[in-house]
């Protein structure tokens, strides 16, 4: 192209600067500047943060932006909070800590929850099955936890359960507790199995040998959910043949690669740990800009969308039509089984036991 | 409107850069060199990312180029270890915009501070044993299960030797490492601190070691030297495995047969990760390359290279790549061990480095010339300090070990002096106050130097030692290859004479050096601690 054609793009370039400053100075101008809102948050929210869908309904109904940076849910506790309005973590845990550290915050919400699950590949499914450890109820697997520990606490190898393909023994592969919420939540969860209910200050000290065991024998472990959930469906069966992780992965997951969801799902199943732990995602406002999130998240829409688009329940998932929406066959209508997480207290001695 | 008024825009904007805007050019402008294999693609684009990876993916520059042609992004490479990796990640100030290891194991150690996003993983392989076809066949490996300890009685019969990477400087060696302790403890559910103290493992797993013909810093280059001939087997992976046959196929030379063991299996998943220093532009780039290398087209691409992509395996059309008549085998579940916890892998590489491995014997031939004066000779004594100097050598997993030897032999138009250190005490460090000694003056002979370094090697049992001879230079060398050639080939051993390049040293000469001894060269000049570095990993 020639010098010619450079000027006429100069000119018609000028032409459309200047008729774009006619239309704003008549008044299609952009809203008043949002008002931001700085904070921490966990990893597997990020999805739903950028999501273009909840950044519009934030910034237009509600004047607002969350910037965030990135930080592990007990971490950013102790984060530096200067200049932050809120902290947005994955468990109730993070709560309590905040409390025990500062006194309570500001306002705190439950956004949204998601349960601690299981993954696993179709072959192991059915080896479970036949051992009468998963059971199928309406269409769910549920997984009796205090039947898979003695198996893991046996030593059980793969081939004994006739998966001979598989080499070693019987285990779930988490995130290191020490540094990652699902993993840490997944400790929570063997904790209440192993007391055979929610385990408390007391009670957890007689069994922090044998979740010492547990999670010793699991050897190197990942810092992070995603890159756990990852690798599980990239390297195959034999790599990591069982993983606990949040049900919204796998959901979200399905609902942004439809394509690869469906080269995958005949194999991939997720089963329901009986019973299993809310990673509930809570909102803590540090000052009172802060709390004008909370309002914004429990936004009527910004509920479907998490739920929707990224398989964070909240009080319009549950409507049965779901299984379809996601394409995730097997999928819970309603969590029932569930515990609550072990004291704060509680998991403090399992961290320290643990590190 | 506003998406009309938008794409006015755009169209102005793009008649006015195709106008003027840089012509791009043909070839990307080279600025790595043979010796560290670091490579640049560099199309003019506005945006550059580094990217420090793993010396496996430099089987990947065709596609590298392609994306950095048709987009323009420039990628600079720099190729290093699985550990110098998980240091830099350790450091306070990450100078890259992503890393690419081998393994997630070596990211997850190094990213503490969570400094690495949008972490993926672009391809799987299994580290595995290659041998030797018909030496296969005689083992009885072929068409069959073959546990670790079938290997290890071959290894200790005498009738396997093989080439593996350092394992305290390269994922493929560290892998095939705590595979063979695995077996030697028995195969337990995860190798502890404890069970590292088990009465025996120390004199089994340092005779099964003492079976390494070759050790190498790099993966890539251990395939390489591999091709150079004269070997029976290497613990590589997989795809570096069926990269070889198609070299050694096209020669009509013997190919290797792959073997799994497994109860020793373990797995590379090449997660390339986003090193987040705050440059959104930077990390639009990153984005668009790893969606780029995750695309189904890039992702068969990438198959034909050997490694496995994918959620549903090997595809039938690149079934002539995963050949089965190689004893590849596409359709393994690959079942690896499990890795154990950062603390416990430390303390086995510790334990590798400093009493496992067989002892390196390494002649260091120092360039005492003129030219050396001031800076070169301050550079090359620092260099010398991180290796010397155990303290500093022990972040980098460098040490020696109890029974290694270290030579010293300075140098200018003859070889001045001979200083001998044996093992990891005092003699060693004092090793190094001769190296802080000896001043710079006269010329220049590499040739005499190398000579002598054999003549010193002529006292040892070569059979017990990794032995080496690293040359540092920096000026064209008087004499020939000649006299040093004919001494070599009388000599009749493999011994490496690696090269550190540095000033105005001559590549030709250190490259006729490395061919001749199945070494390499290694670029000083820009970084002359760190070329030092490297080549102390090679042996």
């Amino acid at each position: 192209m020639g010098s010619k054609s450079k000027w006429i793009g100069l000119i018609i370039l000028l032409a459309v600067i200047g008729a774009a400053a006619v239309y704003l100075f008549l008044g299609g101008g952009p809203q008043p500047e949002p008002a931001v809102l700085r904070g921490y948050v966990g990893g597997e929210k990020i999805g739903l943060l950028e999501d273009e869908a909840v950044q519009d309904i934030l910034d237009r109904n509600y004047g607002l932006t969350l910037d965030y940076a990135k930080a592990g849910s007990l971490d950013m506790v102790t984060a530096d909070h200067e200049g932050r309005n809120f902290l947005f973590p994955s468990s109730q845990t993070a709560l309590e800590y905040y409390q025990q550290l500062y006194g309570a915050p500001d306002r705190s919400q439950i956004v949204f929850n998601t349960p601690i699950v299981l993954y696993t590949h179709r072959p192991i499914l059915e080896a479970f099955q036949k051992e009468g450890l998963v059971t199928e109820r309406d269409g769910v697997y549920y997984m009796d936890m205090a039947g898979l520990v003695a198996e893991i606490e046996a030593g059980t190898a793969w081939a004994d359960l006739g998966l001979p393909e598989l080499y070693g023994t019987v285990a779930v592969n988490t995130t290191d507790p020490v540094r990652s919420n699902s993993g840490n939540m997944f400790a929570g969860l063997l904790a209440n199995v192993l007391c055979g209910g929610v385990a408390d200050e007391d009670s957890v000290e007689a069994v922090l040998p044998r979740l010492q065991a547990i999670f010793e024998k699991l050897g190197y472990m990942e810092a992070s959910s995603s890159d756990l959930f990852d690798q599980f469906l990239k390297t195959g069966m034999g790599a990591k043949p069982m993983i606990a992780g949040y049900e919204n992965q796998l959901l979200e997951f399905a609902v942004e690669n439809p394509e690869d969801w469906e080269q995958l799902k005949d194999d991939i199943v997720l089963i329901y740990p009986t019973p299993t732990v809310w990673s509930s995602h809570i909102y803590i406002a540090l000052d009172e800009a802060g709390e004008a999130g909370i309002d914004a998240l429990m936004d009527e829409e910004i509920q479907r969308l998490a739920w929707e688009n990224h398989g964070f329940r909240t009080e319009v998932s549950g409507t049965g039509a779901d299984e379809d929406h996601f394409g995730v066959p097997h999928l819970a209508a309603e969590i029932t089984q569930v515990a609550a997480m072990p004291s704060y207290a509680a998991m403090e001695k399992i961290i320290a036991a643990l590190s | 409107m506003k998406r009309a008024v938008l794409s006015v825009c755009i169209l102005a904007l793009a008649l006015i850069l195709t106008a003027c805007g840089p012509t791009p050019s043909d070839s990307a402008v080279s600025t790595g060199d043979s010796a560290s294999g670091d490579h640049a693609f560099d199309y003019g684009g506005d945006v550059t990312l580094r990217i420090l990876s793993g010396s496996e993916n430099q089987e990947l520059e065709g596609i590298l180029d392609d994306f950095a042609r048709e987009r323009g992004v420039n990628i600079e490479m720099d190729y290093r270890g699985s550990l110098d990796i998980m240091r830099t990640l350790q450091g306070e100030s990450i100078d890259y915009d992503a890393v690419w290891p081998a393994s997630s194991l070596w990211l997850t150690a190094g990213d503490t501070q969570y400094r690495v996003k949008h972490t993926q993983s672009i391809s799987i392989t299994p580290v595995v044993f290659g041998i030797r076809q018909s030496l296969a066949e005689e083992l009885g490996f072929v068409g069959t299960e073959v546990s670790v300890s079938d290997l290890l009685s071959a290894i200790q019969s005498g009738k396997l030797n093989f080439c593996m990477t350092s394992a305290t400087q390269s994922n493929s060696g560290c892998s095939a490492y705590i595979g063979f302790l695995y077996a030697l403890l028995g195969n337990p559910d995860v190798i502890t601190s404890e069970s590292l103290q088990t009465p025996g493992l120390s004199e089994q797993i340092t005779q099964l070691l003492s079976g390494v013909d070759r050790s190498s810093g790099s993966s890539d280059w251990l395939k390489d030297l591999f091709l150079t001939g004269g070997y029976d087997a290497m613990v590589n992976y997989e795809c570096l495995i069926i990269s070889a046959n198609q070299e050694l196929e096209a020669r009509g030379e013997e190919t290797l047969y792959a073997v799994y063991p497994y109860d020793g299996l373990s797995i590379a998943d090449s997660p390339l990760g986003y090193v987040d220093n705050g440059d959104a532009e930077k990390e639009q780039a990153f984005l668009d390359l790893q969606e780029y290398l995750l695309s189904d087209e890039v992702q068969n691409e990438i198959q034909r290279t050997g490694r496995r992509t994918g959620y549903e395996g090997v595809s039938a059309e690149n079934a002539d790549v995963f050949r089965a008549d190689w004893g590849i085998q596409p359709d393994r579940v690959l079942s690896p061990i499990r890795m154990p916890s950062t603390e416990v892998l430390m303390e086995c590489l510790n334990l590798y480095q400093t009493e496992f491995r067989k002892p390196s014997l390494t002649i260091y031939c120092l360039d005492y010339s003129g030219s050396m004066e001031g800076t070169g000779r301050e550079q090359m004594v620092e260099a010398m300090s991180q290796i010397l100097i155990q303290e500093n050598a022990e972040k980098n997993l460098l040490q020696a070990s109890e029974h290694e030897v270290n030579i010293l032999i300075p140098f200018e138009g003859y070889p001045r002096d001979i200083y001998t250190a044996v093992g990891n005490g005092s003699e060693l460090e004092s090793l190094y106050t001769k190296v802080e000694a000896e001043e710079a003056t006269g010329g220049t002979d590499i040739y005499a130097a190398a000579t002598e370094s054999l003549r010193q090697l002529g006292n040892y049992d070569l059979s017990q030692y990794t032995p080496a001879i690293i040359l540092l230079t920096d000026g064209v060398s008087d004499g020939s290859i000649d006299a040093f050639q004919t001494a070599y080939e009388a000599f009749g051993a493999d011994v490496p004479v690696f090269s550190i390049m540095f000033g105005s040293a001559d590549p030709t000469q250190l490259e006729e050096l490395a061919e001749l001894t199945h070494a390499r060269v290694f670029d000083g000049r820009e970084d002359l601690i760190g070329a030092f570095r490297s080549v102390k990993g090679y042996n």
